[in-house]
């Protein structure tokens, strides 16, 4: 086992541990804490892929934005009621079985099934140039429109926010 | 590189006048000061700017952006269904009563209906799996946000969290199904994926086939959510009734279109072999029986959204449910995955158009009037408003596809085109189905015509001179088509022409 | 490949050793001699005494939400920037058209006041 490997058990055992406290948590704020380290394996993960920039903006955009805005909302939403926010299972038996069912032909095709592996990693310092030319060339109609898509969330989360104000006001 | 640009922009005509009325109805709404109308005008200008740019688009398949992006007589054909239906769902939302109560708001809402309708059309002729996605969290993060407009109702918010939930749920499903495809065939464009199957570049024997059919059904997953196919279907009655009823219309007949769309697209282009076009009956790579799976989902979907329709004492529910019954049918028009079973979607949407935005608008007038949806309070409506009365039973027996309406035409080519390959099982479970939703549209026939008001009033409700005139302008196709579908049905026979790898 | 990210380990494990050894070091070194008044909790010289958990206002997630939107912008634009002398012009007008749909969200939001806290 080399030390690549290592690295590669370290942060897969990281990312699914802290998924599954994640999942099984029943505090939200819990939950939340132990994303972190769910995002912060998965960068790791791209690091072992080569894929350095992708790491960083997971970096950037997961732990550095998603979560804190996760934080936010459970800060927002807690003790409404004075009740304490958990999560609760319904269906616990059926759910299982289903998603166990799931888990186990994925495992087993993913494992059986020949993909188209690319033989040896291309010899390139680093993924940011290859992205900046691929960016603005080929996927260059995908990069627009995700303009797009931000223009929608900024002003939808504007909307949202400003009505809330509006209903205190009335309260 | 700028060449291509330039060449893929001069088809894209229409997609950016969609997407610069989206930003110009933005900047005017916060450029000016309680012109909440006026935007709505804007945006509808802006829609039919780009409806007078679609005949114009070439009638040869063209691939543009780098195969990112198809222009193709298929998706110019959605796309005049997609923008039209966006511009009827602003000229009634002019009119809604439910929207006016969020005063000040109703600027944006109509900005959002610019930036779904955009997202619709680019989903009819995204050719990348990264198009397909980009395209569909455009649309579904839009509609998260009007279906929750309402926000002094709370069922209005609880509906866009239920779609938000659900929503992001199969996104993350379909997602992953996308990662094994690229995993399996090392592309995201439709047409790469095809080439790499038939070259056989792909391995698409033993496991690896079994992995290529897991991710096919992980991606149904994803566009089943979107048309509300059962299993995927449970976000699909709460949303539409809580959401304000203009945009459960535009999410019933515009949405569904797109997503028929893009996920014939998604089918037609990577997995079918155009060998047989002959016989005008695709078959697939390895003969997938592809047909058997969706027949299914067919099935359960039609079966499932009559049988529950029949217990809903709410209209804009039980509309929910025929809806989900409605995409049953058309997933038919997949199964046979034939020349004719295309068109027969195509002309099914049309008539669809008609008779299910005919349907909502008169719930829609009728909420504003008596301030309820629910079915018993139709009785004896009948005599206190004959006009609407007669619009709303003659959509309800276009729905249930009765002559002499247009829906009967519709049902007819999609049930001749399922029979015509030899799917006769499948066409008899759509009759039978047909036969059951007659049973609750005609409950509302019943209580608007046969049982007296409540209280025994007659008084006449009276309703505007402009619904009365909206409700007959619907009516007129609706039976027109009956007869004269002749010009709709040729124009959706020439536009099946989806682009191809090598056309 | 994996060799250029030693010095990243090497500072993720300094600030680690640091972290840990600062925080203990007081509790090593330090006198202890606590009484009642030094080990309650100081907060501006009132008794804190409310539950810790407390409703934010909807600002911070709105604050937060933009964060993350123009978060996103920048890492889009890093590549660009990086590779902007072999994209040129043309690459420079892509940007701009990219920077100025979001800049129209931008001047959205401070007209729209989202941004005010009142």
């Amino acid at each position: 086992m080399s030390y690549t490997d290592a690295f590669f058990y370290f942060f897969a055992a990281l990312t699914v541990g802290s998924a599954l406290v994640v999942t099984f948590s029943r505090s939200v704020i819990y939950a939340a804490f132990a994303l972190l380290f769910t995002f912060l394996g998965v960068a790791g993960l791209y690091v072992l892929l080569q894929a350095d920039f992708l790491a960083v903006a997971q970096i950037m955009v997961y732990v550095g934005g998603i979560l804190i805005l996760l934080l936010f909302g459970v800060m927002l939403t807690t003790r409404v009621t004075n009740a304490e926010i958990t999560t609760g299972t319904v269906q616990g038996l059926p759910a299982t079985v289903v998603v166990g069912i799931l888990l186990g032909t994925l495992i087993l095709l993913v494992s059986r099934a020949t993909w188209n592996v690319q033989e040896s990693l291309p010899d390139v310092t680093g993924t940011t140039t290859e992205i900046g030319e691929r960016l603005l060339t080929t996927f260059l109609l995908p990069f627009e429109i995700a303009g797009i898509l931000l223009l929608v969330a900024i002003m939808g989360a504007a909307m949202i926010a400003r009505s809330t104000d509006k209903t205190k006001e009335a309260a | 590189m700028p060449d291509i640009i330039f060449q893929s922009t001069k088809h894209f005509w229409p997609e950016i006048t969609l997407a610069l009325t989206f930003i110009a109805a933005m900047i005017f709404e916060f450029a000016t000061k309680k012109r909440t109308t006026g935007t709505g005008i804007l945006v509808l200008l802006g829609l039919a700017a780009a409806l007078v740019q679609l005949p114009s688009a070439p009638s040869e398949p063209v691939s543009i952006f780098g195969g990112m992006y198809a222009i193709d007589p298929f998706s110019t054909f959605f796309k005049y269904v997609i923008i039209v239906t966006g511009m009827v769902v602003v000229l009634f939302s002019f009119q809604s009563q439910e929207l006016k109560k969020e005063s000040g708001h109703t600027g944006e809402y109509y900005c959002f209906i610019a930036a779904v309708t955009f997202g619709m059309v680019l989903m009819t002729g995204s050719s990348n799996l990264v198009m397909i996605y980009l395209s569909i969290e455009l649309v579904s993060i839009t509609s998260y946000i009007l279906a929750g407009f309402s926000k002094s109702l709370r069922r209005s918010s609880e509906a866009a969290l239920k779609y938000v939930i659900f929503g992001a749920l199969s996104s993350g499903i379909m997602l992953y199904g996308m990662s094994l495809i690229f995993g399996l065939t090392g592309t995201l464009d439709l047409s790469g994926i095809r080439t790499a199957l038939a070259s056989g570049h792909a391995v698409t024997t033993g496991w690896s086939f079994a992995a290529l059919m897991a991710a096919i059904v992980l991606m149904l997953a994803g566009f089943g959510y979107k048309v509300s196919v059962v299993p995927f279907h449970f976000w699909t009655p709460d949303v539409y009734e809580g959401a304000p009823i203009t945009i459960t219309a535009f999410l019933a007949v515009a949405s569904k279109a797109a997503v028929f769309a893009v996920m014939i697209r998604f089918f037609y282009v990577a997995f079918f072999d155009n060998m047989l076009a002959s016989t005008g009956v695709y078959s697939s790579f390895r003969n997938v029986d592809w047909s058997m799976i969706l027949a299914v989902l067919s099935v359960l979907t039609m079966t499932l959204g009559n049988f529950v329709a029949i217990w809903q004492d709410n209209l804009k529910r039980m509309l929910a449910y025929s809806s989900i019954a409605h995409a049953g049918y058309m997933l038919m028009g997949v199964v046979v995955m034939s020349n004719f079973g295309l068109s027969a979607i195509m002309l099914y949407f049309v008539m669809y158009f008609f008779m299910n935005l005919g349907a909502f608008y008169v719930v829609m007038v009728i909420a504003d009037k008596i301030g309820s949806e629910n079915i018993d309070d139709y009785r004896g409506f009948g005599k206190r408003a004959p006009i609407i009365s007669v619009g709303l039973s003659i959509f309800l027996i276009s729905l249930t596809g009765l002559p002499p309406t247009a829906g009967f035409v519709g049902k007819l080519f999609l049930f001749s085109s399922v029979m015509a390959s030899q799917f006769i099982w499948l066409a008899i479970v759509g009759v039978l189905n047909s036969v059951v939703s007659l049973y609750y549209y005609a409950r509302v026939l019943k209580n608007m015509y046969l049982r007296e008001a409540p209280d025994g009033d007659e008084s006449p409700i009276v309703f505007s001179k402009v619904t009365s005139a909206v409700v007959i302008l619907f009516i007129i196709p609706n039976i027109l088509l009956c007869f004269f579908y002749q010009p709709v049905l040729t124009f959706a026979q020439r536009s099946i022409a989806i682009l191809l790898p090598g056309l | 490949m994996i060799e250029s990210y030693i010095p990243i380990f090497l500072i993720l494990a300094v600030a680690v050793v640091f972290g840990v050894v600062s925080a203990n070091m007081s509790w090593l070194l330090g006198p202890q001699r606590p009484n009642r008044a030094k080990n309650s909790t100081y907060e501006s010289g009132m008794e804190p005494v409310r539950t810790a958990h407390d409703r934010f206002s909807v600002k911070y997630y709105m604050v937060a939400v933009l964060f993350i939107l123009f978060d996103i912008e920048v890492v889009f634009m890093y590549p660009w920037a990086v590779q902007y002398r072999n994209l040129g012009l043309y690459g420079f007008v892509e940007m701009v058209v990219f920077i100025g749909i979001l800049l129209v969200g931008f001047v959205y939001v401070i007209k729209k006041g989202a941004l005010q806290w009142d």
